[in-house]
């Protein structure tokens, strides 16, 4: 039975969330009113006046033929009155975990390879799937949202836009009918026009005839929308106007989704008949193999495999070295479930749980391959971590996808374990991070990490790669980390569109109207003003990349535009340029982005910055471009990229097949840790430059820096790194 | 007796600990489809497999329920000719799907997820957005102090 969803509460019986009851308000119900005395007025009158004569003049079969249309009429018009339109119940609180502060308010998804934005809905407290929108008259979210129809005091959604459309082709047909016929009858009596019957004709017919003009102009837009497979909409704010509108397929078969669909069902009043399920521990748990094991003891993010092939003969230099390397402390003990690793149970958690540095764990790939090293060298017969990397990648970045999502840096403390990461990793030799400098740098750590708790837990697996911090000043580190964050943020929130947050959105909830000044909340500004400081003295040390700044449009000089967020652009480049000029190997400080970029991170001789940033814009699009860029970074200068990371960081879908390219050519002198940031950068695909920092690739990353983005849509990096698409 | 054993202490108890959310996938458009990429928060809880299976069904039955085919249409045309009052009394195709798509989630639930201290929610209960499994913790005995009041009793006797 349909449920009433007009103006009275809203939600039925023992079903989830339901909107709070509203206040009666008649004036909804005047148009819904005249319409329905319209309707059922005029056909009375139809019948009463003009059908007699005709029944037995014309035709018998008129008053049948007009009674059927009508009928389908009146009862296409309570459906689409009455029923349901696909309201969505409001999401639990559960489902809303992370903080609003942070969350983007939108989300990106791709539909058959076009990108669609899902907007956080800050009354229903979820992302609107595509197509669904908020009616502000119900206050409720639409599934498939067509419009809200006065004169059915009812929104048109999934449910019930077939009977919305029956009911206007029905109508339209039943108009005609009537003045028709009524046409009929005053042609037959030109002399009897002052009768009552003629008379009453008459006044149907300029019923009809007034109301016809509308209503035909609004089933011919119908068709037409059914035919294109728009909703209304879609069509009004013209959401596909130059663009492609990924929900038609073809003309035949959006009539038919229409017209032959089954029923969708409703979502609220559902009885739910919940038989208790028993959950009583202990619970079996799976087995796991002896890699996983491994693996989860060793390292927490994802692995690149290749590490391990590759190091099969660097492992035993590693091992050589081994001696001064402090061996990897043994996981913490699990106390309630003995026998598995408690670094698992971390790194689930720690996807899971709101942690109180949120930032680390989007990092906890990157750093995961310091601790591989570390592992590596204790570790000799690796297993194949390759399994679980790939398991871990997509589930990393996609339990990332879910509610947890962050477009900006939410706590200093990962930032700074971020940045001291990288300063000890810079400390280690040759061979990158692993075998010397974690040892050297052991001290060091234990008193970095006594300072911060990582996630609420110590990452003892991993220990000193990440915790490792050698001089660079705390602050800056903050800064730079704070930075580095956030295109990490947004990768991992696969691609982010926008820097509003949904807590904008929960203020506002249907005011769409986010401007960026809006992004100018504290706890932002900070950060671009320490993001100036810094860049005013690198700037010196900065002489930007001509192609890069080619490259990018509208470039603008380092610093300038940081006194104020003029444009999302400019706030892109500042954040390019600023992350650009962190890679340039300051010594005052450690920056946890250069930590991604190099494992010994000797200042380069360009910034790889905007070019990298560039190149990792496209990353998604170009992940072969990589591959050619490898070559070249052999020849870098000396001390620049001691350690070019053969990062590749595998985009969505790209394989770590590539990461063994990097690895040959650029083995003898990397470790290649920052294929777990890789991985993680491939999440989301565009950053602040967070890619590999071939100084020599530079000029080929260059070349990538005018490929044009994929579909029409154009990734900018904005305020605070996260980024987000604009639709071109 | 050190062998007398209060029941109140051997009972263990879970508490929820955590909820993990599979998304719809939407890569084929809005027809009803979850990923079926296994999250991480699960990998010591859950088969891989097991856990495949149970999304890759769900999408079926939800594809069997939205399918466009002959079914579908007669329904719509008996709707039509009935001036929808046959929905008063016969079920739609999608609501029989719902409830074998309820009987397979509880039957999934107890004999696979509860074992492992995981429960799937019905996902029509969150107006098909997402799938709710919830992750259940064993929260340790309960009572345990008076277990050790009762060992120390007993030993005191």
């Amino acid at each position: 039975m349909p449920s009433f969803s007009g103006g009275v509460v809203g939600g039925g019986v023992g079903g989830p969330a339901s909107a709070p009851p509203r206040p009666f308000r008649p004036s909804r119900y005047v148009p819904v009113s005249a319409a329905t005395t319209f309707l059922v007025g005029s056909t009375t009158l139809f019948f009463c006046f003009t059908c007699p004569w005709l029944t037995e003049n014309i035709s018998s079969v008129i008053p049948i033929y007009v009674a059927v249309i009508f009928l389908f009429t009146l009862a296409n018009f309570c459906m689409a009155t009455f029923m349901d339109p696909g309201v969505f119940p409001r999401a639990e609180e559960d489902e809303d975990k992370e903080d609003d502060f942070r969350a983007p308010l939108y989300k990106t998804v791709e539909i058959r390879n076009i990108q669609v934005r899902m907007k956080w809905c800050g009354t229903c407290r979820f992302y609107r799937p595509p197509r669904c929108s908020h009616c502000s008259v119900c206050d409720n979210c639409v599934e498939d949202f067509d419009h809200h129809c006065p004169w059915v005091n009812n929104c048109i959604g999934r449910r019930n836009y077939r009977y919305f459309f029956l009911f206007l082709l029905s109508l339209t047909t039943h108009i005609m009918d009537v003045f028709g016929f009524g046409l009929v009858y005053v042609l037959h009596h030109p002399q009897e026009l002052d009768t009552p019957h003629a008379a009453v004709t008459m006044a149907v017919m300029c019923v009809a005839g007034l109301f016809f003009v509308p209503v035909a102009g609004l089933t011919g837009f119908h068709i037409v929308l059914v035919a294109r497979g728009r909703t209304t909409n879609e069509q009004v704010t013209g959401k596909f106007r130059g663009g492609v509108n990924p929900f038609t397929r073809g003309c035949w078969r959006n009539i038919s989704h229409v017209l032959c669909s089954p029923q969708a069902p409703r979502y609220m009043g559902r009885w739910w008949n919940r038989h208790a399920v028993e959950i009583q521990p202990p619970f079996l748990r799976p087995a796991l193999t002896e890699a996983q094991l491994e693996a989860k003891i060793l390292d927490n993010g994802i692995q690149n495999d290749r590490h391990s092939t590759r190091s099969k003969s660097s492992l035993d230099q590693m091992e050589s070295q081994s001696a001064d390397m402090e061996a990897p402390p043994p996981p913490k003990p699990d106390f309630r479930y003995p026998g598995l690793p408690r670094a698992d149970t971390e790194a689930s958690s720690l996807l899971s749980e709101a942690p109180p540095t949120p930032l680390m764990y989007k990092y906890r790939p990157a750093y995961s391959s310091p601790g591989k090293n570390h592992a590596a060298v204790t570790h000799p017969n690796k297993m194949t971590r390759g399994e679980s990397l790939d398991s871990q990648s997509p589930s990393i970045l996609q339990s990332s996808r879910q509610p947890s999502y962050r477009s900006e840096p939410s706590s200093l403390d990962g930032a700074t374990v971020v940045g001291r990461g990288v300063g000890v990793r810079r400390g280690g030799g040759d061979r990158g991070e692993g075998p010397g400098g974690p040892g050297g740098i052991a001290a060091v750590v234990s008193g970095g990490v006594s300072g911060y708790s990582l996630t609420g837990r110590s990452y003892t697996s991993y220990p000193s790669s990440l915790v490792l911090s050698a001089g660079g000043s705390r602050s800056s580190s903050l800064r730079s980390a704070q930075t580095v964050h956030n295109p990490l943020a947004t990768l991992q929130s696969e691609g982010t569109t926008d820097t509003s947050y949904k807590s904008l959105a929960n203020q506002t909830p249907r005011n769409g109207s986010l401007s960026y000044d809006s992004l100018l909340t504290p706890s932002e500004s900070p950060e671009f003003e320490s993001a100036a400081h810094e860049l005013s003295p690198l700037r010196p040390h900065a002489p930007l990349p001509s192609p890069a700044g080619s490259g990018r449009p509208g470039a603008a000089s380092p610093g300038s535009p940081l006194q104020g967020y003029t444009s999302p652009f400019l706030s892109a480049q500042i954040a390019q340029q600023r992350e650009g000029q962190l890679l340039q190997g300051s010594t005052t400080f450690s920056s946890p982005h250069r930590a991604y970029l190099r494992a010994v991170s000797p200042p380069p001789s360009s910034p790889p910055g905007p070019p990298e940033a560039q190149h990792l814009l496209h990353h998604n699009q170009n992940p072969t471009s990589r591959i050619p860029r490898n070559p070249s970074s052999s020849s870098s200068s000396p001390g620049a990229r001691s350690l070019d990371p053969p990062v590749s960081p595998p985009p969505r879908g790209l394989s770590l097949s590539k990461s063994p390219v990097h690895i040959g050519e650029t083995g003898s002198r990397h470790k290649p840790r920052p294929a777990g940031l890789g991985a993680v950068l491939g999440g989301g695909g565009v950053g602040g430059g967070q890619q590999a920092p071939q100084s020599t690739s530079r000029p080929v990353l260059a070349n990538h820096t005018t490929s044009k983005p994929v579909g029409g849509v154009k990734k900018v990096t904005g305020v605070g790194g996260t980024t987000y698409e604009i639709s071109v | 007796m050190s062998s007398f054993h209060n029941l109140q202490e051997l009972r263990h108890s879970a508490s929820l600990a955590n909820k993990v959310f599979i998304q719809r996938d939407y890569s084929e458009g809005t027809t009803c489809r979850f990923q079926t990429k296994f999250p991480s928060e699960l990998e010591s809880r859950i088969e891989r497999t097991l856990f495949e299976d149970t999304v890759k069904t769900l999408n079926n039955f939800y594809a069997e329920a939205e399918k466009i085919g002959g079914q579908s249409y007669l329904e719509g045309c008996l709707a039509c000719a009935t001036a929808y009052l046959i929905f008063l009394c016969m079920e739609t195709r999608y609501e029989k799907v719902l409830k074998k798509i309820a009987k397979y989630i509880q039957e999934q639930n107890e004999k696979i997820y509860a074992p492992r201290g995981l429960l799937i929610t019905d996902p029509i209960e969150r107006g098909m957005r997402v799938i709710e499994i919830s992750i259940y913790e064993d929260r340790g005995s309960s009572g345990s102090s008076s277990g050790s009041s009762s060992v120390s009793d007993s030993t005191a006797r």
